[in-house]
């Protein structure tokens, strides 16, 4: 048992890695949020007249509405005006056009990070739409991608250069008045990615984003907006890193997919923001609206998520599965330690006839964490022969975390299936014994379960990520053996 | 359409009417309480599927027409029917008031709540405190230690459905190695629309077991709250059977409480629901110590535009180790119009715990269909067989031998029915 308190305690002692401060000069607004905050934010953009009316309609209906407090999750409130709404790197307006003007010291953050990002980029073929902080900084790949004529750029420079792209899409899948956060977000949010990939076009290499927040005190509000015209195909990934900080910061991004007739959005996630201390101070809170709306027959759209940092996760990756025989799939590890809190799942609804959904969440809590997982799948009526099959299985390590399971299932068609299915339990002494006896330390017996338990989330993950996050959970659960 | 809410002044006056007995204090004290928390709301996630409205507005126009509180007299031709259906001691409760005739069994002392020295009744949520605000009688039923009766002792619930609003309660004791079987039939003599809230309290000292059934055959338009809770200490026992045939809107709230380590509860239920029904099935099993074990299985048929809800909640609190829990909830969907939702939940704050959930809704496998269908029986037969078949899995976990007959006997009357009512 002492090895295994060492251990536990060598866990609990664990440093976020990623902490630190890369120091550039940031162009922010003072902390606040009113119409003339919007103003300032849409003018600084560049933003078209339609853009700014959207922004506030949002605000306005945002100061309708109350934050919800139905989450299994517990922090202190969020004082609005104390965020400060816009941040972005000093050199906006002259954008590096190339990898050799982008700021070094910012080079040297995502080296710091791991991502080496021309070699990286290069060597997986991968273009790097990188966020730092609000603006979008350096677009990597760009000519290759515009041969095939994918559209991949910061949001900003949609907005103005791609206007009836926007008009038709924004919005349509995550409606300005959906929720608080999201309502949020769409009053204020600052920069994100574009993508849009034409008619019958296999995006020629996985597009990604690394997203950073950097300015203390700054609330980052992305927006992702990806349209797969029909017969389309994209794999989106994103990853999250973030430095140390003490004071709470408030993440609210939105995510909007939409897959035409026959169109297949792959969209993974490795989050690894900074979680808090070990006494849950700092950390980032992560209130994330994503939705994916497969609109024609035949389309497809597949969330997988790793998620390992942030404070509070919350976050409902969803399908709506309008056309007929599309699919929807939702594959999730969630990893919790010490004080964080997730309460994550999905919502899949079933609209279009033969619909089918895979749901897949496999749950880690240990030290003091909390995490649920929350689903909804809903078979509409009309949803003839509609499929579903969800398992959610959970695992403890230690004696104060806790895991919830709250699956909602709503059927309204009796040629629709639906299966859930779900276990709790803790590593057993049995599995333990057996990988000790051949000879395998605690620590690797541990490893090697807990990444049997994920196996089957991380074979949905693009090649890269499944190795960088099995890495992160190796890591992340160091030493936590019940 | 505008909300009726019972307000104060409704609720004392009708408090105040009611004689000055034994009950007169605690009613007082729950229709405050009521007064403060009113019927919970769509908005409630307890509520969420279960739109109590209909039965506000019958209980507001209950109370503002000078309520009736006399209960139904001649009913002696379905107690007929159900006692020699059942071979048990019998009890009979009208409209909430137990009848006089109280069976005299060794070990057991029964006697009527107005005659009881009643200190408390549980009015924690908001329809036991309206349960106890306008109760009129009930009963309570205590088996000494070790005792064991030689025969099931069966309550036969009637109700007259005449437009009114009918509280009953029951007090369930088991001194320390006692044991009980317990049968409630809820019935009704009369095709009104009526409202009946029962609350049931079970209190299971130390290696005490209770074997529960309760069958719900009521008229098309009645209305019925049920809840049974029950706490357990060391080594007891509960194994709950619910069975719901009838009614418009039913609604069972089921809540173990497991105190003592060794514990073991069961639960199962069956929901037959068609034409515009509404059946809620909630459960909630609280693991506050450990190791102990819960069993729970609910499966229910659909047909019509019907409507059923599952919620089952297992929690395991903080140090309940060597929990081993199981729970699963299958649904059989006939038709395009009628709906389930179910919610497995799970809450868990222990780490050396084995839970797991499962909840499937699908329908008639066509290939089992077909095979019948090739050795020469009709659609209707084979659906009927295998429809049967699969509300036959809850039969055969009948805790109850003694009414194995009767419920069989109503299940496969209101099969017949539901079948009927199937779309292809």
């Amino acid at each position: 048992m002492s090895t295994q308190q060492k251990e536990l305690e060598s866990l609990v002692n664990r440093r976020y890695e990623h902490g630190f401060v890369t120091d550039i000069e940031q162009e922010s607004l003072p902390p606040g949020l009113d119409e003339d905050v919007i103003r300032a934010i849409s003018a600084r953009k560049n933003e078209p007249e339609f853009m700014l009316e959207w922004r506030l309609k949002a605000y306005r209906h945002w100061l309708t509405i109350k934050e919800p407090e139905w989450a299994h999750v517990h922090h202190h409130p969020i004082n609005y005006q104390d965020i400060s709404y816009f941040s972005a790197p000093k050199s906006d307006k002259d954008r590096p056009q190339s990898l050799d003007e982008v700021d070094p010291k910012l080079l040297e953050t995502y080296d710091k990070l791991g991502i080496p990002l021309h070699e990286r980029a290069r060597l997986a073929g991968v273009a790097v739409d990188a966020v730092f902080d609000s603006v979008s900084v350096a677009t990597t790949f760009k000519d290759k991608l515009s041969e095939a004529g994918v559209i991949f750029c910061p949001f900003s420079e949609a907005v103005v250069e791609h206007p009836a792209l926007l008009q038709k899409y924004l919005g349509t899948v995550v409606p300005h008045r959906d929720n608080f956060f999201a309502a949020l977000n769409s009053a204020v949010f600052s920069d994100g990615s574009f993508v849009y990939i034409p008619k019958g076009v296999r995006c020629p290499m996985e597009l990604s984003t690394y997203f950073r927040i950097n300015a203390a005190n700054t609330g980052q509000f992305e927006r992702t907006l990806i349209i797969a015209d029909e017969g389309s195909h994209v794999s989106y990934l994103e990853g999250c890193t973030a430095p140390m900080r003490d004071e709470n910061q408030l993440h609210a991004a939105v995510v909007e997919l939409v897959a035409l007739e026959d169109a297949e959005i792959k969209y993974s996630t490795v989050q690894n923001w900074y979680p808090g201390d070990e006494d849950g101070k700092g950390g980032i809170y992560n209130f994330v609206t994503k939705r994916g709306d497969c609109r024609g027959a035949n389309s497809k759209i597949s969330w997988t998520q790793v998620e390992t940092g942030s404070a509070i996760t919350w976050k409902y990756p969803s399908c709506i599965l309008r056309g007929e025989n599309s699919v929807g799939e939702f594959y999730s590890v969630a990893v919790t330690n010490n004080l964080q809190q997730a309460d994550t799942g999905t919502k899949m609804i079933h609209i279009g006839r033969n619909s089918s959904s895979t749901i897949v969440s496999k749950g880690i809590s240990a030290g003091h964490a909390q995490q649920s997982y929350r689903g909804l799948v809903r078979v509409m009526p009309q949803a003839e022969g509609a499929r579903n099959h969800t398992q959610c299985d959970s695992l403890l390590i230690g004696k104060e975390c806790g895991a919830h399971t709250f699956p909602y299932m709503e059927v309204r068609n009796s040629g629709a299936k639906v299966e859930h299915e779900a276990t709790t339990s803790r590593i057993s002494e049995n599995q333990l014994f057996y990988c000790r006896q051949r000879g395998i330390s605690e620590e690797d017996a541990v490893n090697m379960i807990v990444n049997g338990f994920c196996k089957e989330v991380f074979k949905e993950l693009p090649m890269e990520f499944a190795v960088e996050a099995q890495a992160l959970l190796n890591v992340s659960l160091e030493g936590a053996v019940g | 359409m505008t909300t009726q809410v019972i307000d104060k002044s409704l609720l004392d006056a009708a408090v105040k009417a009611m004689p000055d007995d034994r009950l007169a204090g605690l009613r007082r004290e729950a229709a405050d309480r009521f007064v403060s928390l009113g019927f919970p709301g769509t908005d409630h996630e307890d509520w969420k599927y279960t739109n109590l409205s209909d039965i506000e507005a019958l209980s507001v126009a209950w109370l503002k027409g000078n309520p009736n509180l006399q209960p139904v007299s001649s009913v002696t031709d379905i107690t007929d029917e159900v006692r020699s259906a059942i071979d048990a001691h019998w009890l009979l409760v009208r409209d909430g008031v137990a009848d006089d005739m109280l069976p005299d069994i060794d070990g057991i002392e029964i006697e009527r709540l107005v005659d009881a020295d009643c200190s408390a009744l549980s009015a924690d949520d908001a329809l036991s405190a309206f349960n106890v605000a306008l109760l009129q009688d009930g009963l309570r039923i205590r088996v000494e230690p070790d005792a064991a009766p030689d025969r099931p002792l069966a309550i036969l619930n009637i109700d007259s459905a005449r437009q009114r609003v009918v509280q009953s309660r029951l007090v369930v004791e088991l001194a320390a190695g006692a044991r009980l079987e317990l049968i409630e039939c809820a019935l009704s003599n009369g095709s009104g629309s009526q409202f009946t809230n029962s609350v049931v309290d079970v209190d299971l000292e130390n290696a005490a077991c209770l074997t529960h059934t309760r069958v719900q055959d009521r008229h098309p338009d009645h209305s019925g709250i049920y809840r049974l809770q029950a706490s357990l200490a060391r080594d007891a026992n509960i194994r709950h059977s619910s069975f719901d045939f009838g009614g418009a809107l039913s609604r069972n709230d089921v809540v173990t409480d497991i105190k003592g380590t060794g514990a073991a509860v069961g639960l199962n239920g069956l929901y037959l629901a068609g034409g515009e029904q509404h059946i809620d099935n909630h459960t909630s099993i609280i693991h506050g110590v450990g190791p102990a074990t819960s069993d729970e299985e609910y499966r229910g048929i659909l047909t019509g535009r019907a409507q059923c809800v599952f919620n089952g909640k297992v929690i395991v609190a903080e140090g309940a180790d060597g929990t081993n829990s199981r729970q699963s909830n299958h649904n059989l969907l006939l038709s395009d119009r009628a709906e389930i939702d179910t919610k497995p939940e799970l809450e868990i704050y222990a780490d050396d715990v084995k839970c797991a959930h499962g909840a499937t809704v699908g329908q008639l496998d066509h290939a089992a269909l077909f095979y019948l269908q090739s050795r020469g029986l009709d659609r209707d037969q084979a659906k009927q067989i295998l429809t049967r078949a699969f509300a036959a899995g809850m039969l055969s976990s009948l805790s109850v031998p003694a009414c194995e007959d009767f419920v069989s006997a109503r299940l496969d009357r209101r099969l017949a029915e539901l079948v009927d009512d199937v779309d292809d």
